[in-house]
């Protein structure tokens, strides 16, 4: 194992440099006054830059793994992967937000942060130092909070801003005071030294549990996990859709990136594809607790929502608890399931936000109610409608889509780890979650439309893209191979 | 080589793209799916295709040796997980090339059936693409080379059920009975489930991590010996997956599902609930005979439910007046003949009265489907009478399957029900069990003879209308689309596509038997048995199976024989006798013995005893509930309020049926516990904040403890 | 002699006071203030540990860091804050509860 210095480590981080390239360049578009004219410009330059980045993470791909910046950042497979998920997220909200009626007016730094953002993910996913964790972390959210205010004409997108700023920033100090007592306890902030001082200094410290629950809770706070997830319906509701659907995917994928990361390095040994929790801390138990407690909270409560973008943050809340698993299994079939299930995540919600977008774009109102009699609604209403019971079933977890698969393997994961009594309770989730997934599906088909007119789907790409999503979340339900591949030798870390 | 065999995977594509044409069209409203020439065309052809293929595949498997009559086609490896594999392959060998054709044959002649029988049905379209689906579905069950796949075929022809059977949803009763089936399967489902887990682990303990079942069948033997709680495995296996079965295959206890889904369109209750899916059970059983040979006390009990379910199922059929509930029953008992045949071992008996009776049964309930048409939409055969002037082609069909179901020689139910009889009193020698079991066979066939011959009286002969005055003025009639006025219609013959599939299917009812002759009758003239000797490489390692051996015919086979021919026709004599010509005797036989017909009429009140036992049970805890808020919550004034509205609510509930109150009770005990929840979601930051640092503080006091 | 601890202590008590300011306050200038407490903790425990520690230099550069990160969040707390202001007319998070449930 190699520990690169600052001059080669460049190499490896090309493709971050492209992004950021791109975000000072965007920047600079809104210096002339009439930028107005050129509002295409930016989001094809935020585009090119993140086809680059993407074309680049698959050159640099090719490079030996390596700790690079003296131990701060970490290229291996793991990585690899959330710089495809991050530009691959990042292109469908740039496309989505074209097609939303609510950005319709935004200068150009709306894309520089939603690129700002992307390079975030790939970061965080990549940290290994607690210092480096707490800068990128920052980096996704202080910039997140701008986006979500975006509408600063809005009274809900301003209040959400600052439900998100309050709570971020106490989330944020809380983690950073638990890191001061992390490094205090084992004088270091390196994730791989902080195992091996855990192995060789087995005695328990009360500060460090502490500093490590300050942690885990400003982790928590960026993947919504209960208790710290009560920001997440407010902002979600409030932002705009399509930031709401990047945030609900790419900074959350990050999110678990990093906690994942963290406890597979800094918490446990690997022996063989088991990674057993170090010393007095029952990693697994908690990680457990947190996600039943997470998926249950989630579902529950998204039963009762009336609101489209709530009742997606609801159920965003749920797929992290069935994700928090992973954190639970604490073996190498958690991890490849995880990446499954974070690629399916990615393609089943940004569809139904897609389809949600358009809905909110026909009717101009955020209501559920406005899914009602949607499948009868001419050619393009059908067409949506089924677009968005496929994301539905595959949220719920049937087969034959890509969210079942998911499934499949997250929970294969943690009958591997013999945690039964958590398998059984996430079954019986899904099982709730079919309630009100199932309530979009009768309100679009078994419900009459308040005004019968033709559904509002025009132009060609838009429509292709909720078709793409729908044919991508049945194919890779059915032919796996390929995805199961990506996540086999994504699921590597180098510790 | 094997040009058919090698393109097997035709069999289930071909009606998953009619499926895919026709579903799709509905789905978006494409202007093609309003001709229907070309829904039917579509549909029709994709399913004749796929018969096309089996036919096929039949004479491919035909050309080979023998002894290695199995051949599989791995499309796709579709799961790998560890130590588990499973592919998406497909298995032809004696045994599914029967059930392929069995299912794309008839289901061939079913879809013909249907463009005549749905012709006027705004859901046309619907109707063919959930067919085609079924089909689909079906053929993965019989098909798929592996456990999983058999499951999953498992759980499709129960969805495409549910969808058919609710097919006139907007109708209550026939969506409850959707919700029934539904509700009675999944109880089936979870000890199948149980049963599959139970297999595939103890194999993965002893190192042979697998779910295909030529690996089952290799590894089987491992397991022998094996116990869970004292119980052997393969016992508790066999009982659980047989379980499932009594779910799908609609025997005693869960066999209640089966005359509610008769709400469905009549073609489905002949494809669905008569000549496929229903069978899907004994399919299974067959197809995993090894694991049920190694287990005998599962097949005891497979056998004795099975008989019990055939008698029982039998005398229900006595008193019924709806033609489709008289059919339904009489499926109910059929099926359970067959699991007295493969319970008592001979497995290949069970198979070919599994055919004969998809022969006879579609072609009576499509004859029902005809009469039900021609009288424009009635099902109560007290209205009937006289049909045999006006719809003589449909006359000619049921009366010709009658005989078949009734077990007269040499039709085809003779041959297939007599086996199952012969060899239930063969295994009688070993245990004096399967004596009392063979008597209630053939009590149960001596029912069938009398309620079918009843049925065809009553619909056929007479004058038309003469039992209407039996009707009370207060009973409340439905037919599938709910209530309806009677007018007075002519009844009038069915159209040509719909009395071509029962010419069709009665000639095969009475010709269907000749390819299982067995070797008392065909030694005379050197007729081997074709059926026994196609199936024996599926069937090799079993036991029961005396296959070969046929050098001395005890005499008293010939004896039953005799017997349970004479039998059937003096029943059946009797039926007719006493519903043509002393028309007054089951009505005094009413007034006679009023508590016992009310007691068979009203089906042995099991749906109401089901009622009791589920429904008022959740009553009692509801009021223990009750109870326990008054005098011991009284101090929790707030709390004590809100459970108090809920368990009201639930008593709610429990007024409707108890498919609806379950389904209810679950879903509110959610929404109120998400209700609850939602309302610490205040809107104050503050207040989140709160929350996430009594949640860290309260992390640390666990740790602490 | 003022130690290690009698500092540990200070941190400690700022952060709780931090704590306490976010989750009692109603205005969002004030909960602001909170949060910067919670963050100037953290920056002063990670100091005192480098300096009794291990007396390298990459315990002051954290503390920067989070210096700069925290006057970062400020910054566009700040300027949401004022968008509040705009829609609402009040900064009293009491009253500008739109989005709950």
């Amino acid at each position: 194992m190699e520990i690169l210095n600052n001059q080669d480590s460049l190499w490896y981080f090309l493709p971050e440099s492209v992004l950021i390239l791109t975000f000072v360049v965007i920047l600079l578009f809104d210096l002339p006054e009439n930028w107005s004219k050129n509002r295409l410009l930016a989001p094809i330059v935020a585009t090119i830059g993140t086809v680059l980045f993407l074309a680049l993470s698959f050159y640099t791909q090719q490079f030996p793994e390596a700790i690079t910046f003296h131990g701060m950042i970490i290229n291996d497979a793991f990585t690899d992967f959330f710089r495809l998920f991050a530009g691959l997220t990042a292109l469908i909200t740039i496309f989505l937000s074209l097609k939303s009626k609510e950005v319709a007016q935004v200068r150009a730094e709306y894309w520089a942060l939603l690129v700002g953002i992307t390079l975030g993910i790939p970061m965080l996913a990549a940290s290994n130092n607690l210092l480096m964790i707490y800068l990128a972390l920052e980096l996704i959210s202080i910039l997140s909070y701008i986006l979500v205010g975006y509408l600063h004409n809005t009274k809900t997108s301003s209040e959400a801003a600052v439900k998100y700023v309050l709570y971020g920033a106490t989330a944020s100090g809380v983690m950073i005071y638990g890191l001061s007592l992390i490094f205090g306890v084992t004088g270091t902030l390196n994730a791989i030294e902080i195992r091996q001082f855990l192995i060789s200094n087995p005695a328990e410290q009360l500060a460090l549990f502490i500093g490590l629950l300050m942690t885990l809770a400003g982790f928590g706070y960026k993947i919504s996990m209960v208790p710290f997830h009560m920001w997440a319906p407010d902002v979600y509701q409030g932002a705009p859709t399509p930031v709401t659907a990047f945030l609900s995917v790419g900074p959350k994928a990050a999110g678990f990136a990093i906690l994942l990361r963290f406890i597979y390095t800094a918490l446990t040994q690997d022996q063989g594809g088991v990674y057993v929790p170090l010393k007095y801390i029952d990693i697994s138990t908690l990680m457990a607790v947190f996600a039943l407690a997470t998926m249950t909270l989630g579902n529950f409560v998204a039963l009762q929502q009336t609101n489209i973008k709530r009742f997606l943050a609801y159920s965003s809340i749920a797929h992290a608890g069935y994700m928090l698993m992973a954190a639970a299994a604490l073996n190498t079939e958690a991890l490849r399931g995880v990446i499954f299930y974070m690629i399916s995540y990615l393609i089943m919600n940004m569809g139904a936000f897609a389809v949600a977008i358009a809905v909110i774009n026909d009717s101009g109102s955020e209501e559920l109610s406005a899914f009602k009699g949607l499948g009868n609604r001419g050619r393009k209403g059908a067409l949506a409608a089924v677009a968005m019971t496929l994301f539905m079933v595959s949220l719920t977890g049937l087969p034959p889509t890509v969210g079942f698969v998911g499934k499949f393997y997250l929970f294969s994961a943690v009958i591997e780890a013999k945690i039964y009594w958590l398998a059984v309770l996430g079954v019986l989730n899904s099982v709730v979650s079919l309630y009100y997934y199932a309530k979009i599906i009768k309100y679009m088909y078994f419900e009459e439309a308040k005004e019968q007119k033709p559904f509002a789907l025009t132009g060609f790409s838009f429509p292709s893209l909720i078709v793409g999503l729908a044919a991508a979340t049945v194919f890779f339900g059915i032919f796996w191979n390929a995805l199961s591949y990506l996540t086999e030798i994504s699921a590597h870390l180098l510790m | 080589m094997h040009f058919f065999l090698e393109n097997i995977w035709v069999i289930p594509l071909a009606p998953l793209i009619g499926f895919l044409i026709n579903g799709l069209g509905c789905f978006l409203r494409l202007p093609y799916v309003k001709s229907r020439k070309f829904v039917h065309f579509v549909a029709c052809t994709a399913i004749f295709v796929a018969f096309v293929f089996a036919v096929g595949v039949f004479f491919d498997l035909l050309g080979m040796d023998p002894a290695h009559r199995s051949f599989t086609k791995t499309l796709y490896p579709w799961i790998s997980i560890g130590s588990l594999e499973a592919n998406v392959a497909f298995l032809a060998d004696p045994l599914s090339a029967v059930m392929m054709l069995i299912i794309t044959g008839v289901g061939f002649l079913i879809h013909v059936y249907s463009i005549g029988y749905m012709h006027e049905d705004p859901g046309f379209a619907r109707f063919f693409t959930y067919l085609n689906l079924f089909c689909f579905a079906m053929l993965l069950l019989v098909m798929g080379d592996n456990i999983f796949m058999l499951f999953i075929g498992w759980e499709g022809v129960g969805l495409c059920s549910y969808l058919l059977i609710g097919f006139w949803y907007e109708h209550k009763p026939n969506a409850v009975a959707g919700m029934k089936a539904f509700i009675v399967n999944r109880i089936g489902d979870f000890a199948f489930l149980i049963g599959l887990f139970l297999l595939f682990w103890f194999l993965y303990q002893q190192g042979h991590p697998t779910v295909a079942f030529s690996g089952i069948q290799e590894n089987v033997h491992l397991l022998e010996g094996a116990k869970v709680g004292g119980i052997s495995l393969l016992a508790l296996v066999g009982i659980l997956l047989f379980i499932g079965a009594t779910g799908k295959s609609a025997q005693i206890p869960l066999y209640v599902w089966l005359p509610d889904a008769m709400a469905g369109p009549t073609p489905v209750s002949a494809l669905i609930h008569a000549a496929t899916m229903v069978t899907a059970g004994i399919y299974m059983i067959g197809r995993l005979n090894f694991v049920y040979s190694l287990a005998p006390e599962a097949l005891v009990v497979v056998a004795t439910v099975g008989a019990l379910t055939a008698l029982f199922a039998a005398t229900i059929g006595f008193a019924q007046n709806d033609i489709k509930k008289v059919l339904a029953y009489s499926t109910v008992s059929q099926l359970g003949y067959m699991f007295l045949g493969m319970g008592t071992g001979a497995y290949t008996a069970g198979i070919f009265h599994l055919m004969t009776h998809a022969f006879f049964k579609a072609c009576l309930f499509l004859g029902s489907g005809s009469v039900i048409l021609g009288m424009h939409h009635e099902q109560d055969m007290r209205r009937m009478g006289g049909l045999k002037k006006y719809m003589p082609v449909t006359y000619m069909t049921f009366l010709l399957a009658t005989i078949a179901i009734a077990g007269i020689f040499p039709f085809a139910g003779f041959f297939s029900k007599d086996e199952i009889l012969w060899k239930t009193f063969e295994s009688g020698g070993h245990q004096y069990w399967y004596y009392v079991l063979w008597g209630m066979g053939v009590l149960g066939a001596m029912g069938t003879a009398f309620y079918m011959f009843r049925a065809v009286a009553m619909t056929f002969f007479g004058k038309l209308g003469e039992r209407a005055h039996e009707i009370a003025p207060n009973e409340v009639e439905e037919d599938e689309h709910g209530p309806h006025q009677h007018e007075h219609h002519t009844p009038h013959e069915s159209p040509k596509s719909m009395t071509f599939a029962l010419v069709v299917l009665a000639i095969l009812s009475v010709v269907g038997g000749l390819v299982g002759i067995p070797y008392a009758l065909g030694h005379f003239f050197h007729i081997p048995n074709f059926f026994e000797e196609w199936l024996a490489p599926v069937f090799a390692g079993a036991h029961g199976e005396g296959h070969g051996a046929h050098h001395d015919v005890p005499v008293i086979e010939y004896m039953l024989m005799v017997f349970s021919v004479a039998i059937a026709l003096a029943t059946s004599a009797l039926a007719v006798y006493i519903y043509t010509k002393r028309k007054d005797l089951p009505a005094r036989f009413v007034t006679r013995f009023p508590r016992l017909h009310r007691l068979v009429h009203e089906k042995y009140y099991v749906d109401e005893i089901y009622q009791v036992l589920v429904v008022n049970n959740l009553l009692r805890i509801n009021q223990l509930l009750a109870l326990f808020d008054q005098k011991v919550v009284d101090g929790f004034v707030n709390f004590a309020g809100t459970v108090v509205r809920f368990s009201s609510k639930v008593a709610g509930f429990t007024d409707n049926r108890w498919v609806d109150g379950f389904v209810n009770l679950v879903g509110n005990s959610i929404s109120f516990a998400g209700a609850s929840l939602r309302k610490a979601q205040t809107g104050l930051v503050q207040n989140y904040l709160y929350i996430a640092v009594a949640g860290v503080i309260a992390l640390m006091i666990w740790r602490l403890l | 002699m003022i130690q290690m601890q009698h500092f540990l202590m200070m941190s400690a008590v700022i952060f709780v006071l931090g704590i306490y300011t976010v989750v009692t306050r109603k205005n969002v200038l004030g909960i602001l203030l909170g949060t910067e407490l919670v963050l100037n903790a953290a920056a002063l425990n990670i100091v005192i540990f480098g300096f009794y520690g291990n007396q390298t230099i990459e315990s002051s550069i954290y503390a920067l860091f989070v210096i700069v990160l925290a006057a970062a969040e400020a910054a566009v707390a700040l300027a949401v804050g004022l968008t509040l202001y705009q829609n609402f007319k009040t900064i009293d998070t009491t009253e500008t509860r739109e989005l709950k449930g």
